[in-house]
């Protein structure tokens, strides 16, 4: 029976889409050892990939996964294996929305920006503008190709006036570092309707999450929760290091020492926690201050928590993953995403802005978030299923969705117009089955159609904290 | 874990048979891997299938399965508690979390199925 799972979201972002990152008209390879071969679409200025295909490795906390959980809870995700749960999915949601979740998020690509052009590189090659980022702080960008597709969304920490740390996703790193590459090197058209346009910042570029130990070399760790903060109290006696985090606001950062492990520490996260932190430490010293974390807050309810309950979280949170509610399949934009405030369309000039301009006058879809029964014996609402308004209509589609107690929270694109929060929506079950496909059960549904809602739902606020 | 004296397939469904019926469900390993279940879809009792016919369908938050059915037979009973309790399955896989009897129409169906031992000599090759 295993071998007929339809559907595993946890590994969607590269698994279920391995390899066609985009839709390719044209085929970029890249090669990771040497013999680099970069082509781009001079005409649309699209950016086009191919993620190599390598068998998953373990991250540097991989034999930590293995004294916590059995071998059998390990699946490949953006090229590395990596813990789906522990105990269970529930139980390590429940943990980081009562009490504290730490979670291995090494394989988060991570990039030095540095040199007197830093900032002006991060304003033309991402969405956002960083002039006034202060030290200390970081911001959440995009980064588009000259046609406006994201490739990636990013968090870059300004680390000193110029230099800055740049966190994208796990699977696009392949893909960021051909695309960092290629601009560098002028392969990469930045500005579709001037082919001949340059980028005029060339700041030095590094790859930190390597292990290369002579190196300032960084990896993640998420401390996600409301117990968090007393976590950290717990690590660290220094009443230095307690005012220090306690006066770090969301999207601050602080460098500091846990017995012995130096640290960035800083107040960013991605399960809607309002009270949760990051640790980019040297991957050399992560399982050091993994084992360190563990200890010290079991006893105050802490727990390991894997990708899905990582998934689940964010789902639950309204934050999207790329591949799911930005880009894929329908190439969502950081407009119908509920992130136009990112894209700063003001500024003179950054790579993808004509489109963006486009995109912010016409997009007529968006995402939302929708708030279902889940209890035991209810069906998931799964990807692709179809989002139905009062009528019965369908206005849309699932992109996401997960449970969270005994709801189950969906991310769904939809009509911008079609309903508002506290509006109610049916979702139709597409077939799971080759039984449902014989009962007349659709393997598919198209926007317009009219159809019976199998589960009913709410609109809610497109994000939630807890 | 393998439990001795039911009989299995390669697509971890198990089947106890006792006279002329065969109570089915998936294995340890099977729910091991779904992680927890949260939906199950029963056969309905008097429908006929041929071995390897899907029967019914199980959903973990993270995927849904076909189950198989592992013998050719009628439905006679179901075991309508997983209906709400879906969970019984990974808490008892092998008792209270069984999923249907069947009437066995062919005790050659039976026959191509593995013992205890061949399961597990299947899992570890896996």
């Amino acid at each position: 029976m295993l071998g007929q799972c339809v559907a595993i979201p946890v590994l969607s972002e590269n698994t279920l889409d391995f390899g066609t990152i985009f839709l390719t008209v044209k085929v970029l390879l890249f090669v990771e050892q040497g013999g680099e071969q970069l082509m781009d679409e001079k005409s649309s200025g699209k950016f086009e990939f191919e993620r190599p295909n390598a068998a998953p490795f373990g991250s540097v906390l991989y034999q930590e996964h293995l004294k916590l959980t059995d071998k059998s809870h390990m699946a490949p995700f953006a090229g590395y294996l990596m813990p789906l749960w522990y105990s269970s999915i529930s139980a390590e949601h429940k943990a980081v929305r009562q009490t504290a979740g730490i979670f291995d998020c090494t394989h988060m690509g991570v990039f030095e920006v540095a040199g007197a052009d830093a900032v002006g590189f991060l304003n033309s090659v991402t969405t956002n503008q960083f002039n006034d980022l202060k030290l200390g702080s970081s911001r959440y960008s995009y980064i588009l190709d000259a046609a406006g597709n994201v490739l990636d969304d990013i968090i870059a920490y300004r680390r000193a006036p110029d230099k800055f740390m740049l966190v994208v996703n796990a699977v696009n790193v392949p893909k960021m570092k051909a695309y960092f590459e290629g601009l560098r090197n002028d392969e990469i058209v930045i500005d579709a309707d001037k082919p001949d346009r340059r980028l005029e910042h060339r700041p030095a570029m590094c790859d930190m999450s390597g292990s290369n130990a002579a190196g300032d070399c960084r990896v993640d760790i998420a401390l996600q929760g409301p117990k968090s903060m007393d976590v950290l109290f717990a690590l660290s006696r220094r009443k230095t290091f307690a005012t220090h985090i306690a006066d770090l606001e969301p999207f601050q950062f602080v460098d500091q020492d846990i017995q012995g492990v130096e640290c960035l520490i800083s107040r960013t996260g991605y399960t809607g926690a309002k009270i949760g932190f990051e640790f980019f430490v040297h991957p050399g010293t992560a399982p050091q201050l993994w084992q360190l974390i563990l200890h010290k807050a079991k006893p105050l309810g802490l727990v390991p928590c894997g990708l899905g309950a990582r998934d689940s979280l964010r789902i639950e949170a309204g934050l999207p993953l790329y591949g799911n509610e930005l880009a894929g399949e329908f190439n969502i934009s950081p407009f119908e995403a509920g992130y136009g405030w990112a894209v700063k369309l003001q500024k003179e000039f950054f790579i993808g802005k004509a489109a963006m301009e486009q995109t912010a006058r016409t997009y007529d879809m968006k995402v939302a978030r929708v708030d279902l029964p889940g209890a035991k014996g209810i069906r998931p609402v799964r990807k692709k299923d179809g989002v139905l308004n009062r009528d019965g209509k369908s206005i849309g589609w699932v992109l996401s969705c997960a449970k969270a107690g005994d709801r189950q929270f969906a991310l769904v694109y939809i009509g911008r117009e079609s309903v508002k929060e506290n509006d109610s929506v049916g979702i139709y079950y597409l077939a799971r089955s080759q039984i449902q496909i014989q009962q007349g059960r659709r393997q598919s549904v198209q926007k317009g159609e009219n159809l019976d809602a199998d589960i009913v739902g709410t609109v809610v606020s497109r994000f939630a904290k807890f | 874990m393998v439990v001795e004296g039911l009989l299995y397939t390669k697509e971890h469904e198990w089947a106890r048979v006792e006279g002329d019926t065969a109570t089915i469900g998936i294995t340890d390993y099977a729910q091991e891997m779904l992680g927890e279940i949260v939906f199950v879809e029963l056969p309905v009792v008097g429908k006929e299938f041929q071995s390897h016919d899907e029967m019914a369908v199980v959903e973990s938050t993270k995927a849904a399965s076909d189950i198989y059915s592992p013998v050719k037979g009628k439905v006679v009973q179901v075991n309508s508690e997983l209906e709400s309790k879906p969970e019984l399955i990974n808490e008892d896989c092998y008792k209270m979390g069984w999923i249907c009897r069947l009437e066995i129409a062919d005790r050659k169906s039976v026959e191509t199925l593995m013992d205890s031992k061949q399961y597990e000599e299947y899992l570890e090759g896996l």
